[in-house]
Order: structure tokens, then C-alpha cells, then sequence
């Protein structure tokens, strides 16, 4: 193809930089030196005699993983200690629930992970004991958790109620180095203060680009410790504890709305066999979105359609199945944790945003898919049919 | 020990349109849900409300089916926390909406409260049910998770916006109901968290998001500008399509988000 066009000047056609600073324009097709994102360097912390300081951010993890609230939370926290020149402040990442990712490029200097609060699990009691245990061994200058609904919104108010002597605020929608604001009378005002002890931070309040990195050093000595201690203790107290946990549900999802969803497949006009997209949809338990195009030819019905004009959905995985990615869909899915394209042109828009992108015709990789999803699914039936009499017959031996 | 008293706390809201006082929606929603619930354990019921009695918000609740309101004055030097809790000490159940309309709403009040009484706390709630020894709360949790938990009483329920509730709104029932003030000495004793002093304006400008700064020459940013950052994950071209599906499951499995 790129004969055809070689009397074409390509614009953006292989430079280097001189020392100097000067483009020089080179002969070769070498890679242009920005093509490689060279690494961040770590946040410089070099401070003469500087005190030591720590500011602390507490948040659940979700399967492993940060969501973008609570990266953006951390995020936060890089800032304000980058901004202080005084004080070399350290910033602390307490995760509740396991942590399977490096939080470094969100700024994070130490890492404390608690792996037994899940938020899956509702222990508020034991949780607020911890993180107490963790403020009064740290004593942090400021604590920043995120204000949401997976547990941190309210875990951080047992806080606030708690910790009489510290300031706080709640739905914090703009924070800097010196002040913070958070809505009041249901958004109609906005209110100023100092920048308090304690900050609820709400979603989508910080530019989670940072010029640097953290040292994230992940304390697994302090999370075992603390981690024995109340897991000794915690024993005797569960007895006493007041919350008694009867489990998780989820809701099957054609009952959940699509915002609410947390799989989407999405088909586009490049779907053009609904039948088996269906099917895939629901060999993945996923709830169906759709692009417009898909929704203005028929396919799919106005309330399933994402984007600017239809819905924005915060789900953590999204399949785009022959979606091109128009601004207006990115807009939809800008939310969105992993995006997967399945896609036959790989210069769709939808490729850069996509975190896995799939070239191929859409039908037969569909097909794929789901007898993948069945072959995956009855060998997991068989091994926990075989596996399900076992643990059952110690059980009854000991009944016996 | 099964449920004797419940009482649920309701504010003054404003229109969302109109700035208009009317109810507010959250607090209407655990008031209902309180009476749904007294109604059908036969149970007492007490609507609390503190402030003005003379609050043009608070016949609303009135049409909502409370049939009483006893209204607690504030008094400048009391917290509000105190005298709400000298009234709710005998309580079995404390109802409250999860955010008020107007003034400060931080959300903040049940936890200030549920901590003053010493008595757990649920937040989030959708449904009760009363359960032997206490009460069974199905909490929200978001992407279509839902969680059931069981707490002793006497406790606090926060109780969620998408609680599956219908206000009724009938003019018979606000001209039929009454609120009361009630009176009673209450002394600030204990510590309250320390207070804020915020400066308030009319919500014009957008918030403005925190960014770091960057330090870059003038060089570094004409690259910045012109280069775009090299956005987008794994591209997979090659293979079969029964490949291509492969990598798509080890994904979703490499990241936990099936679990088959």
C-alpha cells in the first residue's frame, strides 16, 4: 500500500534531536525517540533536613485491582506531597482487600495491604480498629480516601465520627494544597475551607497524569503484624461484633440497568448476526449495549445504546465488537477499566482506547468465543461435581 | 428481641428546580420505609425533626403518612447530635435518609449519632427485615451487587436513594396530621467533631480538577504537544480466530474479571 503513495512526503517522517534542541531530519526509518514513553522518574524527595511527614489514603480494592477513584485519590495524595517544599512527605497507600497491581504510577511511596477486608465483606468494626491502629502508628498529617459506595464512603464517616479531634470533609469536589470544597444545600452552593485532616474525595477530582511516579515498597512485615494481631483478636471479637455477613448476591443482568452493569458487550455495525451475539452475551453473563449505528439500523432497541446521545456506563470490562469508537461512543465508555475491541480494521479509533484489541471478522471470533466459553465452563462443572461429595464426607464422618 | 420503637429522623429538602422547601426526597424514603415496617410488626413509630416547627417543608411529611411529627428546637450552643441522641436513647431503631438538601449534607449525621449512642450502623440500606434478634438489612453495592446483613439492635440504618420505595402523597393526610414541639433541657457535654469554617457562594464555576505541576522546557512541551502518547493496548492480527478468542478469555482471566 505504501507504494502507491511514496510520492507522498509522510509528515511525521523520522527526526532526531540534537543537543542543541534542533530537529534534524534523517535518512533512515529508525524510531522516532518519543515513540518509547521513556519511564517516569520517581518523585525526587530530596529535601535538606527536611521533617518527615506522611499523608495516608485508605480504599478498598476491587478484585485485586484500584478503581479509578481510588487511583485518582491516591493521585491526589503524590500531588499535595510533591507540592509541600517544607516537609518530605511520604504518601501511604492503606489498600483494603488484596492488591494485585503496582499502585507506583499513581504516586504511591508505601504500600500497606490488609487482605482479609475484603469489601465484599461487611466488618466496618474491625476495619475502623485497623485503620486506627495504622493512623496512630503513622500519624498522618492528612487522610484522603475516596468517597464512594464500595465501602470507603462509609468506613471513611466511622472515621470522621470517631476522630474527634481532626477536621473533615465529605464529597469533596475540589481539592488543592491550601483549601478544599465540597458542595453544600445538594449542589446549589459550594463551600471553602482549609484543607482538613480528613477528605472524602468525590470522583473525578484529580488529573490522575503525573510527571512522576511513586516508590510504592509494599509493607508485607506491617500488613502480617497487623494482620496477626487483629486476626488473633479478631476471632474473639467476631462473637461480639454486632454485623453478621449472610453473603454476596448479583443480580441477574437483565435485571441491572447498564449503567450499573459491570460486563457489557457492545455491538456496532459490524455485527451483523444479532443471534450470535447474543448468545455470546449470555455465555458471559453480560449485559448488551450498542453503538448507534447498531441502534438506528434496528438491531437493538434506543435504551441499550452508549454514548454521547444514548448512555454512559462505568462498567470494569467493555467488549466492543465492530465498533469503529467514534468520539461520541468513547465518551460513553470513558469510565471504563477494560476495554476489548474485536474489530476487522486495526486503524479504528477504537484500537488506541482499547486495552486488547482482537483483528479479525467479527462473526467468526464470536463463534470462538463462545465455544471457548463453553469448553472453559464444563470442565469447571465436572471438577466441582467431582470435587463437591469430597469435602462432604469429612463432614458427615464427623457428624457420625 | 424484636423491634419495640423505631424512629426516623426527617429534614427540610428544597425543589431541585425551584430551591421551593418541600420534603426531602432521601429522609421521605426512610420515613416510609419506617412505617412500612412499624405497620407491619406493629411497632411504635416516632417522626423526629429538628428545628422550626414552623417549617413550610415539614406538612409534607404529614401528606407522606406521618401522622406526628415532634419537632426538637435547636438552640445555638447545644450540638445538634446531643439533643437529637437524649431523644433516640430509648430508640430500638434510628431511620435516617443517606444525605440531606440543604445546608452542609455531608452525609454525616447517622454515623455522628449511631457513634454518640454507642450502636452499630448500617449504611446503604434497601430493605429490613426484622429477624430474631435483630434486623436483616439488604445493603447496595455497586455493579449489581447487592449484600444481606444481619445487625443487633439497637442500631442506625442508613437508608440508600434506590430503596425500593412509593411515596404516597395525599392532602387529606396533611391536614389530619400534627407536629408537636417538644422540650427538653439538653446539655452539650461531650466532644463533637471539630468544626469547619466554610465559606459559602453560589455553586457558578465548575470545580477545578488538581493537577501536578510540570516543571518542562519549552522544547519538552512543543513534543508533548506534538507527539501524541502512544495510547492502546496488546493489537493481535495474527492467529485463527479460535486463537484470537483465546486471548480474549486469558484477558478477562488474567484480570479476574470471569471466573470460569
Amino acid at each position: 500500500m505504501t507504494d502507491n503513495h511514496n510520492n507522498r512526503i509522510n509528515p511525521r517522517r523520522p527526526f532526531k534531536d540534537t543537543a542543541s534542541g534542533v530537529k534534524r531530519i534523517v535518512l533512515t526509518t529508525a524510531p522516532r525517540p518519543n515513540e518509547q514513553p521513556h519511564a517516569k522518574p520517581i518523585r525526587s524527595r530530596e529535601k535538606n533536613n527536611a521533617e518527615q511527614a506522611n499523608i495516608l489514603v485508605i480504599s478498598h480494592s476491587d478484585r485485586g485491582m484500584l478503581d479509578d477513584h481510588a487511583r485518582q485519590t491516591v493521585a491526589a495524595a503524590a500531588i499535595l506531597a510533591n507540592e509541600d517544599t517544607s516537609t518530605d512527605v511520604t504518601v501511604v497507600a492503606l489498600i483494603l482487600g488484596d492488591l494485585r497491581e503496582n499502585i507506583a504510577s499513581c504516586g504511591a511511596d508505601q504500600v500497606i495491604v490488609m487482605p482479609e477486608f475484603s469489601f465484599e465483606k461487611f466488618q466496618p468494626d474491625l476495619e475502623l480498629a485497623n485503620i486506627t491502629a495504622v493512623i496512630e502508628r503513622l500519624k498522618p498529617t492528612k487522610i484522603l480516601m475516596p468517597d464512594n459506595f464500595i465501602g470507603d464512603g462509609d468506613l471513611g464517616r466511622r472515621l470522621i465520627a470517631s476522630q474527634h479531634t481532626k477536621t473533615a470533609a465529605t464529597h469533596v469536589t475540589e481539592i488543592h494544597v491550601h483549601h478544599a470544597a465540597s458542595p453544600h444545600a445538594a449542589g446549589r452552593k459550594i463551600a471553602f475551607t482549609e484543607l482538613p485532616d480528613i477528605v472524602l474525595l468525590a470522583a473525578d477530582t484529580v488529573d490522575m497524569d503525573l510527571p512522576f511516579v511513586g516508590s510504592a515498597i509494599q509493607s508485607t512485615v506491617q500488613n502480617e503484624n497487623t494482620g496477626l494481631q487483629h486476626g488473633s483478636t479478631g476471632s474473639s471479637q467476631k462473637s461480639t461484633s454486632p454485623y453478621q455477613n449472610l453473603g454476596l448476591k448479583t443480580i441477574a443482568t437483565e435485571h441491572v440497568a447498564l449503567e450499573e452493569a459491570d460486563l457489557i458487550v457492545s455491538a456496532g455495525n459490524g455485527v451483523n448476526n444479532v443471534a450470535t451475539f447474543e448468545r455470546l452475551a449470555l455465555a458471559l453473563d453480560a449485559a448488551i449495549g450498542a453503538s448507534r449505528v447498531a441502534v438506528d439500523d434496528g438491531k437493538f432497541t434506543r435504551d441499550k445504546q452508549i454514548g454521547a446521545s444514548g448512555k454512559t456506563v462505568t462498567a470494569s470490562t467493555y467488549i466492543a465488537i465492530g465498533i469503529s469508537g467514534a468520539v461520541q461512543h468513547l465518551q460513553g465508555i470513558k469510565d471504563c477499566r477494560h476495554v476489548i475491541a474485536i474489530n476487522r480494521d486495526n486503524s479504528a479509533p477504537i484500537i488506541k482506547r482499547a486495552d486488547l484489541s482482537v483483528i479479525g471478522d467479527a462473526e467468526a471470533i464470536m463463534q470462538a468465543l463462545i465455544n471457548a466459553i463453553a469448553e472453559a465452563k464444563s470442565p469447571a462443572l465436572q471438577s466441582s461435581a467431582l470435587q463437591s461429595p469430597a469435602p462432604q464426607s469429612p463432614a458427615q464422618q464427623e457428624a457420625a | 428481641m424484636s423491634i419495640q420503637s423505631i424512629a426516623t429522623l426527617v429534614s427540610a429538602g428544597l425543589h431541585p428546580a425551584s430551591g421551593e422547601p418541600r420534603h426531602c426526597r432521601n429522609d421521605s424514603l426512610a420515613m416510609t420505609l419506617g412505617l412500612n415496617l412499624a405497620e407491619s410488626i406493629s411497632a411504635e413509630i416516632k417522626v423526629l425533626h429538628a428545628g422550626d416547627k414552623n417549617n413550610p417543608a415539614l406538612p409534607n411529611y404529614l401528606a407522606l403518612n406521618a401522622k406526628k411529627i415532634d419537632v426538637i428546637p435547636v438552640a445555638t450552643n447545644v450540638n445538634i447530635v446531643d439533643s437529637l441522641a437524649t431523644h433516640l436513647t430509648n430508640t430500638d431503631l434510628i431511620l435516617t435518609g443517606s444525605r440531606a438538601e440543604d445546608g452542609e449534607d455531608s452525609g454525616l449525621l447517622p454515623y455522628l449519632l449511631a457513634a454518640k449512642l454507642n450502636i452499630p450502623l448500617v449504611a446503604n440500606a434497601l430493605v429490613i427485615k426484622p429477624v430474631e434478634n435483630g434486623i436483616e438489612v439488604l445493603q447496595f453495592l455497586p455493579k449489581g451487587k447487592r449484600r444481606s446483613v444481619t445487625v443487633q439492635l439497637p442500631a442506625v440504618v442508613v437508608v440508600h436513594p434506590l430503596a425500593p420505595i412509593e411515596l404516597r402523597f395525599a392532602y387529606a393526610q396533611q391536614m389530619s396530621g400534627q407536629i408537636v414541639a417538644q422540650t427538653t433541657a439538653v446539655q452539650s457535654n461531650t466532644a463533637t467533631s471539630k468544626q469547619i469554617q466554610w465559606q459559602i457562594q453560589a455553586a457558578i464555576n465548575k470545580p477545578k480538577k488538581l493537577k501536578a505541576q510540570e516543571n518542562k522546557s519549552g522544547h519538552e512541551r512543543m513534543l508533548s504537544a506534538i507527539t501524541s502518547e502512544n495510547k492502546g493496548g496488546a493489537v493481535v492480527n495474527e492467529g485463527s480466530s479460535v486463537e484470537k478468542a483465546q486471548v480474549v478469555l486469558a484477558y478477562l482471566r488474567e484480570h479476574h474479571l470471569i471466573s470460569f
